[in-house]
């Protein structure tokens, strides 16, 4: 009757919308993909927005734009402290006698991947031109670039306020003498320049691809490094070996291999092959620690974790020394070292209630109050609570992983001492009802609302009455940003993240011309801090450099400018049928190309 | 009035309805996100800004220029269906929704489906014998199921099927085939019909049995009608149209905001997780957009369930 | 007129164990804000992760907060968000879904139809997330987004309601007797409207609570406050690691308030009008 009327005509439309986005969905040109051999699947914790080295200033986009594209300098896979070597460069670059002209020579053969962008789609041998222009197109305003604050006034034609309108603009420090020969003209010396030329930021991109692609070229990548883009998504990143890159054979010895310190991980085999070794590698972005476990502990998941702090009990066998239970290296192979980076708590000094002050009085007042809060911090609690004790404690700004690190001189800075902090308080004449309210900024999510709620405990233990912190919490790292660029809040908690290991890179954080937006985001303004900061940043690596960065690193200290730091222990477990050492600091993601997964892996 | 007369002074009240709509759903988006929103500039920028750099990029972004030439540009994009580049990578948004919308579909069709034909079967043998097993039965699951929160089903359906039993991946959505297909979609199809059984069940139970007390089906019943021919022939038509009507406005709803939770916690990059991210980082051409296209799929549920009704019921057809 | 009379008689019959339920998370609710406990939510009182213990009932968090504590604070916490979001949202609801059914077919109505057409139709999280923007910090933000959001519900029903109410016979009389508009809408028209009010704060009520779950899990909830939406998010960290106790005690609480209140709500409109049925909001399922 009426019925069949009524179904038919809404039942087919409907199945056939269904089947065809069946269709679509799963025909997704993975299919061919799959069947390729060597599949690797790496996890990282964040997913980059866009894969334009002139975006990739966070570790998530430089894991991927490191791989799509080339870098002039590299560091070794293996070698601890970090080294330098020549990756698309030839050799190290010349320097002048002054520390101011680098003459930099490419290597032959290296060629950028085929695109539609290139005539033909067929892809061209990477030039200086093509280095130039990498770098000025950081001060270009449509490139949007988030690094070009690394290479301003450092070269001659790029001072303050110079912008380029046009990709044929030149600039005097920046010139290509020949094909395959660039030469930068520095303003002073910049001992950390070539670290700035490992840094993703600074890969090698072809102006066709940029031009042709415009504001898509942040998902459509074009390079020379050692992979193509397959898919990009919220969840994960594809990437296929580059059939034309040629590197020539992996030489572990050079790499900085150490039979005695890479024992039990397999590396040998991969020793005298061409790299990259394997096909395919999946990157996927997992940002909740438990579900990258979960992926991880599944069949067919993820084949690398960086543990959770939540599961290191599970793991670990003893925390001190560290060491994996015996189950988990049977099953696993297993890594551990401190990141390259740290978090501390910054107070914003360009607040006259808390920080600067014009009045001496009331200058040492506030020392006093910042000092009697950083004397309530508890950071073995801290530590317990978030890291599992695991996270190194250390004070200032220079982390461990640094040469430059100060083994503890003074751990008076990072002791918890509540006493202290009241004895400091009412001496310096502070009371429940002159205490200034401060704001306490945090992003939102449910661990750094607990630290705040930790942290609020601590302080009322050292007298500050409850409701003195008014927690402001923002929903974006972006608004977090702004809120502290623009001084907007009193306290809150940082990471840094170190791009070279060199601690002028920690160490500028309290630079006074870089206050507020800038990285300086505790406003901290001493001249003489500034004075020596500018001494030692032309000064050449030696002990007269770590001394000088040592005692910029006790001035803040002495001032109470933040609190901290710890720097995290990272804990890798990854599948015994994957070769690698999966260590991201620094290298960020350059370890991916000397990824090998063994032939018979299901 | 003429039939033709009639449909088209139906379609015209339509287009006027749904412009309107239309106006003050992106009205009052692009007022709070737009204007009030998060400002995007910070999440552009490098590590180390200057001021000037700063008020480059908020010019690059229009961020300088005042609400209204800001909403008349926006409304005049639309209207040529340019809905612009997402600001963080560029991606056009177009590109964006075409990658994200399937997924979404893939992801939550089977388990809308079942969850409705699930959930008419059991609410038609419920309000046929009330009071029996099925109803007892379906009281209890529809309590329950309304009690319990999506979050806390996600959870948990996750940490036993994904985690202790290992059945399914945990997470993640890598699906070449319909083997693949299968394994990633089931715990989340499970979350989703858990959490909408208890709403469906007693939504349609209500319906069928307002249907079951009217006139007609009670004479057919008496009559000593086969119980099958009268459950289709009879309720299922009589029920449609409320039924429709739910199932039809719970469309956009499901596409563009109900995988919100699910792709989240299963990090599946439909359209939930794009538009939760753009929310959070302030990427306003993708939030204009997302909000732009479910107020377009809305007015066209509610003008679908219209004509449906109209179709199905004698009384507005005649008229 | 004899509404409020008919709604006690009504309210008299209710199922017993939902409302002995309700009595509880009452009094549990009533005891924070009396300050007899659930005031030390933030207090760092024990050791990590302790186990259940006389000292803690239910155990310490990773931050040795006891959650017992936690969890009456988020009791009351439930509350007041359930019951500031019912209210204000029905009496937005109300008042405006009267105004426009009293004035149907008017510039207002088609004014206040259309605001309520816009507001359902943008998605629910992003309406939220950019009223909890624009408000930046402001402790009320999520309830506010709520209230925002769920009044148009009771504004169609009321309209609807209302418009059928304007038609019968005791109206007419009020009006042939000279009584104003406002007295009509205030004497005669919302006592007609209590029981369908009293419904939809209830329905008001669990959606409120189950969205802040939700929110809270996204990390759009409340500023600086504990809830049970916060111990979910807090423990969905820590499930894999084996600590189920936040989890348990807060999803456990949840789901038989909710349970308490739906069948109450339920109970009550059989009494109201068996035949018709509204199915709880589930925009926020």
């Amino acid at each position: 009757m009426f019925f069949k009327g009524l179904w038919i005509p809404i039942a087919r439309p409907a199945v056939l919308a269904l089947v065809s986005i069946a269709v679509i969905g799963c025909g997704r040109g993975e299919t061919d993909a799959e069947t390729a051999q060597k599949v690797y699947r790496h996890a990282i914790d964040g997913a980059p927005a866009s894969l334009d080295p002139a975006h990739a200033d966070n570790v998530y986009a430089a894991t991927l734009v490191k791989n799509l594209f080339d870098t002039l300098y590299r560091y070794k896979y293996l070698s601890r402290p970090y080294e330098l070597v020549p990756n698309l460069a030839e050799d190290f670059p010349e320097v002048s006698e002054d520390g101011r002209v680098y003459r930099i020579r490419l290597r032959e053969g290296a060629r950028f991947a085929d695109d539609p962008a290139f005539p033909g789609g067929l892809g061209r041998a990477v030039t200086a031109a093509d280095v130039v222009y990498s770098l000025k197109r950081h001060f270009m305003s449509e490139t949007r670039s988030r690094g070009g604050w690394l290479w301003r006034d450092r070269i001659v034609g790029l001072e303050s306020d110079a912008t380029i309108r046009s990709a044929d603009q030149s600039v005097a420090g920046l010139a290509a003498i020949d094909e395959r020969t660039v030469r930068i003209e520095l303003t002073e010396p910049y001992p950390q320049f070539t670290h700035t030329l490992a840094m993703a930021l600074s890969a090698v991109v072809p102006r066709e691809a940029v031009e042709y692609y415009g504001r898509e070229f942040g998902v459509h990548p074009v390079g020379s490094g050692p992979f193509v883009l397959n898919r990009f998504d919220e969840a994960m990143a594809v990437l296929e070996a580059n059939p034309g890159f040629d590197r020539g054979p992996v030489d572990l010895a050079a790499e900085g291999f150490d039979p005695q310190r890479h024992a039990g991980y397999d590396l040998e085999p991969i020793d005298g092959k061409p790299y990259p070794l394997v096909d395919r590698i999946e990157v996927h972005f997992i940002s909740e620690p438990s579900a990258r476990w979960t992926s991880f502990a599944s069949d067919g998941g993820v084949d690398v974790v960086m543990v959770p702090p939540e599961l290191a009990e599970r793991v670990l066998e003893s925390r001190s020394p560290l060491r994996f239970k015996p189950a988990i290296r049977e099953r696993y192979r297993t890594l551990h070292g401190l990141e390259a980076g740290f978090v501390y708590h910054g107070f914003n000094m360009a607040n006259p209630e808390i920080g600067h002050s014009a009045d001496p009085v009331r200058d040492r007042k506030n020392r006093a109050l910042r000092c009697a809060m950083r004397d309530a911090f508890d950071w073995s609690a801290r530590n317990e609570a978030f890291y599992h004790g695991l996270g190194r404690v250390f004070p200032g700004a220079i982390p461990p992983v640094l040469a430059a690190y100060d083994p503890p001189f003074d751990d008076d800075s990072v002791t918890h001492r509540p006493r202290q902090a009241r004895q400091r308080l009412q001496s310096a004449g502070w009371t429940a009802d002159t205490l200034p309210p401060m704001i306490y900024g945090l992003e939102a999510s449910i661990q750094q609302r607990q630290m705040f709620e930790q942290f609020r405990a601590w302080m009322q233990e050292a007298g500050f009455p409850p409701g003195h912190f008014q927690p402001r919490s923002f929903a974006g790292f972006g608004e977090y940003s702004r809120a502290i660029g623009q001084r907007e809040l009193d306290f809150f908690l940082l990471g840094w993240t170190l791009s070279y290991p060199d601690a002028q890179y920690s160490l500028q954080l309290f630079y006074g011309p870089n206050a507020a937006p800038g990285a300086n985001s505790v406003n901290y303004d001493n001249p003489e801090f500034d004075r020596l900061f500018e001494r030692a940043s032309t000064l050449p690596a030696g002990p007269e450099r770590t001394a000088l960065y040592r005692r910029l690193n006790r001035m803040i200290i002495e001032d109470c400018v933040i609190i901290g730091s710890l720097s995290r222990t990272r804990l890798y477990l990854w599948r015994p049928d994957v070769r690698m050492f999966p260590d991201r600091e620094m290298v960020g993601g350059y370890f991916l190309r000397f990824v090998d997964v063994v032939e018979d892996r299901p | 009035m003429s039939a033709g007369g009639s449909r088209g002074g139906f379609l015209l009240d339509r287009l006027v309805t749904a412009t309107a709509l239309l106006l003050g759903v992106t009205l009052i988006s692009f007022t709070l996100t737009v204007h009030f929103g998060p400002d995007p500039t910070w999440e552009q920028l490098g590590r180390n800004p200057t001021p000037e750099q700063i008020e480059q990029v908020r010019q690059a972004l229009g961020q300088d220029r005042g609400f209204l030439p800001r909403y008349a540009d926006f409304l005049l994009r639309l209207a040529r269906l340019d809905l612009g580049h997402a600001l963080a990578s560029g991606e056009p948004v177009v590109d964006l929704l075409a990658r994200a919308i399937p997924v979404s579909l893939l992801l939550l069709a089977p388990g809308f489906l079942i969850g409705i034909v699930l959930a008419l079967a059991l609410a038609m043998v419920a309000a046929w014998r009330p009071r029996g097993f099925v109803d007892r039965l379906c009281t209890i699951v529809s309590a329950t199921g309304m009690s319990l929160s999506l979050v806390i089903i996600v959870i948990a359906l996750q940490a036993v099927f994904a985690v202790w039993l290992d059945w399914f991946p945990a997470r993640g959505w890598r699906v070449h085939d319909l083997a693949s297909y299968l394994r990633h979609v089931t715990v989340p199809s499970l979350g989703l019909i858990v959490a909408g059984l208890g709403y469906n069940l007693r939504f349609f139970r209500s319906v069928f049995r307002n249907v079951l007390h009217d006139p007609p089906v009670r004479t057919a019943r008496a009559y000593g009608f086969g119980d099958g021919r009268i459950a289709i022939r009879y309720v299922l038509r009589a029920a449609a149209p409320p039924i429709l009507t739910r199932i039809l406005v719970a469309v956009p709803l499901i596409v563009i905001s109900g995988s919100l939770i699910i792709e989240k916690h299963f990090g599946i990059p439909g359209i939930g997780m794009v538009t939760w991210n753009a929310m959070m980082s302030g990427d306003q051409p993708v939030m204009m957009a997302v909000v732009s296209l479910s107020s377009v799929l809305f007015v066209l549920a509610l003008s679908v369930t219209d004509l449906l009704t109209g179709l199905l019921d004698p009384k507005v057809r005649g008229a | 007129m004899t509404a409020p009379v008919t709604l006690r008689r009504r309210l008299a019959g209710l199922d017993r164990l939902p409302v002995a339920l309700m009595a509880v998370f009452l009094a549990a609710a009533a005891g924070v804000w009396c300050g007899l406990w659930g005031t030390d939510w933030s207090t760092i009182s024990g050791t990590l992760r302790e186990p259940p213990s006389p000292e803690h009932w239910l155990g310490t968090n990773r931050l040795g907060q006891d959650i017992l504590e936690r969890l009456l604070a988020g009791t009351a916490t439930a509350f007041e968000v359930g019951l500031l979001v019912a209210v204000a949202s029905v009496a937005l609801g109300a008042a405006l879904g009267g105004l426009a059914g009293f004035h149907a077919g008017r510039r207002i109505d088609t004014l206040l139809t259309w605001v309520i057409g816009t507001i359902d139709a943008i998605p629910f999280y992003l309406f939220v997330a950019a009223i909890a923007f624009a408000m930046r910090g402001w402790p009320g933000a999520m309830q506010l987004a709520m209230i925002l959001s769920f009044w148009t519900l009771t504004a169609r029903l009321v309209r609807t309601e209302s418009m059928r109410l304007r038609e019968r016979e005791f109206i007419a009389a009020a009006r042939a007797s000279g009584s104003t508009n406002r007295r009509i809408l205030l004497r005669h028209i919302l006592p007609n409207l209590a029981p369908l009010l009293l419904v939809q704060a209830s329905l008001a009520f669990v959606a409120a609570v189950k969205a802040e779950v939700v929110l809270s899990f996204l990390g759009i909830g409340l500023q600086d406050s504990i809830s049970w939406g916060i111990m979910i998010a807090e423990a969905s960290q820590e499930i894999l690691a084996g600590h189920f106790t936040n989890f348990i005690a807060a999803s456990l609480a949840l789901f038989v308030l909710v349970l308490s209140i739906n069948s109450l709500s339920d109970g009550l409109q059989e009494r109201l009008d068996p035949r018709v049925r509204r199915t709880p909001t589930e925009r926020l399922a």
